[in-house]
């Protein structure tokens, strides 16, 4: 037994002395085109140890630590506190639904928006097409910003909505509740749905559709049979994608304060007492949260994802 | 024979309208604060229904010279400062990102999937990213390095899809062969055949990941300590402190570079770029 396991130890040391040394010296054209590859993914490597891996680490160590700013000893305190304390589990609880509800209503919206993109002979498509795609680029601060323009005191649409009810506009101003929170998030992430669905339509096989409405299906029943399956993954990626952007939304309420979630409770133990080891938990428990979902999301359905 | 055309059903009838109308209200809830903030800029007053007193420039001068009460600062100081970072940000992606791009574009090797899947998906967003550092370099948050490193691990997957999408529309092995037969080094073949060939993708990604850079909020708040704002923090100073039209104003410089990236991006011809920013 012991033998065999100094000849593995023994042989996997000669596979790695073997694959550095072809690494340094190739002699083949295959172990060049590996020393290549390599060399073209180191850069990219260096970048993600330095400024995400080690960062990522520390930070997983100071959770755990029983020092409040230096990493000693080990403690699950803080994870105890995340799980035990009804104020945590109040705040997780309003940052799933409200991710969900948000990312649910901007794919509602998108695919529509991304049909008529799509199907429809619509005027001045390009300027359409610059105007969907310009929040991308916005801050979340800037989201805020546009949604106080639409619902604050003086927002337009509170003028419009206090005109058709009569009441104050100070009373129907809703930019700072969670109504307005709402629109906030929808504000950032319908764009980003819809960078993704626009893909997926122009794929669609439109043979299928014609046929489906010759054969005599209503346009509802082609979409809901015909287009529909065809668009899934789409519909699918873009849920996993706004779904996380959805949940690292936080420039937003910072501003609006509609709803206390997760990363602003992040940003307030940092600023109430800078309590960087209940941050730290908070922020690991939301990292392998989002990493948890996207694994198993990308493997059990067919989804199609980028950025 | 007729009724199986159902021409009468209710979606034959109002399906178009109603996802036309999803579409105009979609436009108008997008593209109407922008307008307004825009608009609402160059006014001095803005109590009623809408902005009043036009057309008056004091509100950009507010935000372009400075006003001078407090620590405020002008945009000009931010602009520059956040330029710098952002455009380091950008040098360090350039170095990262178009070696890797070639990679998975160019050879089929094992764990590909995965390496594609590391380079184009952000690994954490700005503030989860943002308490990483100030835990591990807390000593860097003053100077506006650990600002730029961030910057570019955050930003790295925008220029790594735009390179990639210039290098999928060429014939990599093709032209790798060519250069390699008439009697190039590989790095050569690198340097002077391939990155230049990719130009339009670069420029593209290093313009896309620059605004972004200009832009990021998150990671900017949570690392940022003292000294000049970066422009996102400048903007959110603006928008939590400053009166309603100068925030309009300083808004509206932002929408201006935006714009700005837009139209240069477009010049390119980089569509694709476009559509994604």
């Amino acid at each position: 037994m012991g033998a065999d396991h100094v000849s593995t130890d023994t042989r996997a040391a000669e596979s790695v002395q073997a694959t550095l040394k072809s690494l340094v010296s190739p002699a083949s054209e295959r172990q060049r085109e590996i020393r290549r590859i390599v060399a073209l993914c180191i850069p990219f490597s260096i970048l993600l140890v330095f400024s995400g891996v080690f960062p990522l680490t520390e930070m997983f160590r100071i959770s755990f630590s029983e020092s409040r700013l230096v990493t000693e000893g080990f403690t699950v305190e803080y994870y105890r506190t995340l799980v035990t304390d009804p104020y945590y589990r109040n705040i997780a609880f309003n940052t799933l639904w409200f991710a969900a509800a948000t990312t649910v209503t901007s794919i509602c919206v998108a695919v529509p928006v991304a049909h008529a993109l799509e199907k429809y002979a619509l005027p001045a498509k390009s300027v359409i097409l610059t105007v969907l795609s310009f929040p991308n680029s916005l801050p979340g601060i800037v989201a805020a910003f546009m949604i106080i323009i639409l619902f604050g005191n003086t927002g337009v649409l509170s003028n419009v909505f206090a005109f058709l009810s009569g009441q104050s506009r100070i009373d129907v101003a809703i930019a700072t509740s969670v109504g307005g929170l709402f629109f906030a998030y929808i504000y950032s992430m319908i764009p980003r749905a819809l960078l993704l669905l626009r893909g997926t339509y122009a794929e669609v096989n439109t043979d299928a559709e014609e046929a489906a409405r010759a054969l005599g299906a209503t346009p509802l029943q082609t979409f809901r049979y015909v287009t529909l399956p065809q668009i899934k993954p789409g519909v699918i990626g873009a849920f996993i994608l706004v779904f996380r952007t959805g949940l690292a939304i936080f420039g937003t309420v910072l501003i609006l304060k509609g709803l206390l979630v997760w990363t602003l409770q992040i940003d307030r133990e940092l600023a109430q007492g800078f309590n960087i080891a209940q941050a730290s938990a908070m922020a690991t428990v939301w990292f392998f949260f989002v990493f948890g979902f996207t694994v198993l999301a990308l493997r059990y359905t067919s989804a199609e994802v980028s950025i | 024979m007729s009724e199986r055309f159902q021409q009468g059903s209710l979606s034959a009838r109002y399906g178009r309208p109603f996802v036309k109308l999803v579409l105009a209200l979609t436009l108008f809830f997008l593209a109407f604060p922008v307008v307004m903030t825009f608009v609402s800029s160059f006014a001095s007053d803005w109590f009623g229904v809408f902005p009043t007193g036009f057309v008056t420039t004091a509100n950009w001068e507010d935000v372009i010279v400075g006003t001078g009460v407090g620590a405020d600062v002008a945009v000009g100081s931010s602009l520059v400062y956040s330029t710098g970072l952002a455009l380091g940000g950008v040098v360090i992606n350039l170095i990262v990102g178009v070696p890797i791009a070639y990679a998975v574009a160019r050879y089929d090797f094992w764990g590909r999937d995965w390496v594609n899947v590391f380079a184009i998906l952000p690994l954490a967003p700005g503030i989860i990213l943002g308490v990483a550092f100030l835990r591990t370099y807390p000593d860097l948050s003053t100077s506006g390095i650990a600002l730029i490193i961030g910057y570019s691990l955050l930003k790295a997957p925008y220029m790594v899809m735009a390179v990639q999408s210039s290098f999928q529309s060429m014939d990599l092995q093709q032209i790798e062969e060519s250069a390699r037969s008439l009697g190039a080094s590989w790095p050569r073949t690198f340097l002077t055949v391939i990155v230049p060939n990719a130009k339009t993708g670069i420029i593209a990604g290093s313009i896309i990941s620059w605004t972004l850079a200009a832009a990021e909020f998150n990671f900017s708040y949570i690392v940022y300590s003292r000294g000049t704002p970066p422009l996102a923090i400048f903007l959110f100073n603006n928008i939590t402190n400053a009166s309603f039209l100068n925030a309009a104003a300083a808004v509206s410089v932002f929408f201006l570079l935006i714009a700005l990236v837009t139209i240069a991006l477009q010049i390119i011809g980089n569509r694709g770029a476009v559509r994604r920013i």
